[in-house]
């Protein structure tokens, strides 16, 4: 077991707005850049990135897209409380987190005559609920009328969706926004692409991570596809590097790997990567900062190392480096 | 059947500009699928040479002419509903930098300004306004609307084209929500830098084995189409270049 790492997040340490309202451009956020072969951590602007990778190497982003999993519900003798979609599980059924305690079998209604029953606690933790929602229009107009991001206490104020969005999202269906993928611009991908770097996708739709609890993420949907698959199997055997744009990409690429190699495959993981199991596929990473003791933490281990890691950290709040999902970014390349 | 989900062979496609560059790369990958095609470019030989191409794999109607021109446009419509009796996917490709080198907002003129909207913006809603009562017989359409990143960010010489094509894409929008529950989804797709005639009129001197070629960005706009169809997308298409295993 790895020791999960404390430490306390100053508030001066957390992105409470996306850059472009503190003036800044999607990719002028702060770089920092931790590289385990030469056991150094280096401050750099996100636009920057292209100089940090190589002709060859592959960047693996998920186009998964946040959809507006916020809802409000009432109950009949209560005040309304905040309803978030986590994961789709089929047609109406979902796995969903009421922000307040609910019982087994519950209804509440939502807006336009709409309407959820918390069916049974997905474990004896009874923060996800296997939920059903009876809605009166289809979901996605049902959500873009009524629903909003989800958003934790340190977003101090209410964006609209698109500041939820990365420029690769493309379909539907993440509570949360695969955040790693947001400082990418257009610009961005054309110094990549003429630095000839390319980029390949996955699709994985990111359940909700309730920052506040340190949990284990929970089962999520995946897709890599036969071209993903190819094209990191390719890259590899060429001496490039598999960069992974977010925690969700590592999960998904791990969750299609036989031995090491990709092969194409979709549906449920409930993989979690640590330093003892280990990364086959993915040469770096590129994230945001973590939350003390999320289980990602281990994730980031196992590309720079403990020691690395804890160094990019403290160097990270010394220096004022941002957290979550409008925050600064760290690319960590694997020895 | 092909790899593009909800596409199927059969299916029919106007891409406007299709002789050359991106639209013809559109062009071919459509063919590739088994899309029948109308198409159109100004230049009568570049567009006879696609249409004898792109036919070896499907049907394919070419009509030459300038979407500028509102007739031309009504033409080209009236000629895909004629041979095929269907229209399911428009995309509107063709579009004009204006004048090069770029001149300053300060010193363009408004008559440039005029012919670059004509072309960029009223031609692409001409076309839509055409094809739109043809696409709805049908069980779903898509429009895509070929955009660029000049809609959004600011770079100096580019205000006609820049601002025609942040025009085109609120013109999107508000399309996608007047077409919500049509079964008719709107996607604006920005290619990025490619090597093609457009880019080099725009930025003669840019290295052009920098460019991304339009041949790969093609496909990442096919995938795009065929993805469960939202009513609005916009998506950033990225080079695919193809890997062998």
């Amino acid at each position: 077991m790895s020791v999960a790492v404390s430490f306390a997040l100053p508030a001066a340490n957390e992105a409470t707005s996306p850059p472009e309202r503190r003036g800044l451009a999607r990719d002028g956020v702060r770089l920092l850049v931790t590289d385990a072969a030469s056991g150094l951590n280096r401050d750099a602007r996100f636009r920057e990135l292209p100089s940090f990778l190589r002709r060859g190497d592959l960047l693996v982003v998920n186009d998964s897209a946040t959809i507006p999993a916020a809802l409000t519900a009432r109950r009949t003798d209560g005040p309304p409380f905040a309803l978030h979609l986590s994961t789709r599980i089929a047609g109406d059924l979902w796995i969903a987190e009421p922000r307040e305690p609910v019982e087994r079998g519950e209804r509440a209604s939502l807006a336009n005559g709409g309407a959820v029953t918390f069916l049974t606690p997905v474990d004896d933790r009874a923060r996800l609920w296997y939920a059903a929602l009876a809605l009166p229009v289809p979901l996605e107009a049902f959500l873009a009328r009524h629903g909003a991001p989800i958003r934790y206490r340190y977003v101090t104020e209410a964006f609209p969706l698109a500041d939820y969005q990365t420029i690769f999202a493309r379909v539907p269906g993440s509570a949360e926004m695969p955040s790693a993928g947001r400082p990418f611009t257009r610009r961005v991908l054309d110094d990549l692409h003429a630095a000839g770097v390319r980029v390949a996708s996955i699709t994985l739709h990111t359940g909700v991570s309730s920052p506040e609890r340190r949990e284990r993420p929970s089962r999520e949907w995946y897709d890599v596809p036969a071209r993903t698959a190819t094209a990191v199997n390719a890259t590899r055997r060429r001496g490039g590097r598999v960069v992974a744009v977010g925690t969700t990409v590592v999960r998904a690429l791990e969750s299609a790997a036989a031995g090491c190699e990709a092969i194409a495959s979709r549906g449920w993981t409930d993989l979690v990567v640590t330093p003892e199991r280990g990364v086959t596929l993915a040469d770096g990473l590129l994230t945001g900062f973590h939350e003390p003791e999320a289980s990602h933490l281990d994730m980031l281990r196992a590309f720079a190392g403990a020691p690395l890691l804890d160094e990019a950290y403290a160097h990270a709040i010394e220096t004022g480096y941002l957290w979550h999902e409008f925050g600064d970014v760290q690319l960590l390349l694997a020895a | 059947m092909n790899d593009y989900g909800w596409f199927e062979r059969g299916h029919v496609a106007i891409v406007t500009g299709a002789s050359k560059g991106f639209g013809l790369a559109i062009a071919r990958e459509l063919a590739r699928a088994g899309i029948s095609l109308a198409i159109d470019a100004r230049g009568e030989d570049a567009l006879a040479a696609a249409e004898r191409e792109l036919s070896q794999s499907v049907e394919v109607v070419a009509i030459a002419g300038d979407v500028a021109d509102a007739a031309h446009v009504h033409r080209l419509v009236e000629a895909a509903e004629r041979r095929f009796g269907r229209i399911d996917l428009v995309v509107n490709n063709a579009s004009t930098i204006g004048r090069s080198p770029l001149p300053p907002l300060e010193q363009l003129s408004p008559a440039a300004f005029d012919r670059i909207f004509t072309t960029n913006v009223y031609a692409p809603l001409h076309l839509i306004q055409h094809a739109l009562p043809i696409v709805k017989r049908g069980s779903g359409g898509t429009i895509v609307n070929v955009s660029s990143d000049a809609a959004v960010e600011a770079y100096a010489g580019w205000g006609g084209y820049g601002s025609a094509k942040a025009a085109l894409e609120h013109m999107s929008r508000i399309l996608a929500a007047e077409l919500e529950g049509s079964g008719v989804g709107v996607i604006v797709a920005d290619p990025g830098d490619m090597d093609t005639e457009l880019h080099r009129a725009a930025v003669p001197d840019a290295d052009r084995t920098q460019l991304a070629d339009p041949r790969d960005v093609a496909p990442a706009l096919m995938r795009a189409i065929a993805s469960p169809r939202p009513a609005y997308l916009r998506v950033a298409l990225q080079a695919e270049v193809p890997v062998e295993a």
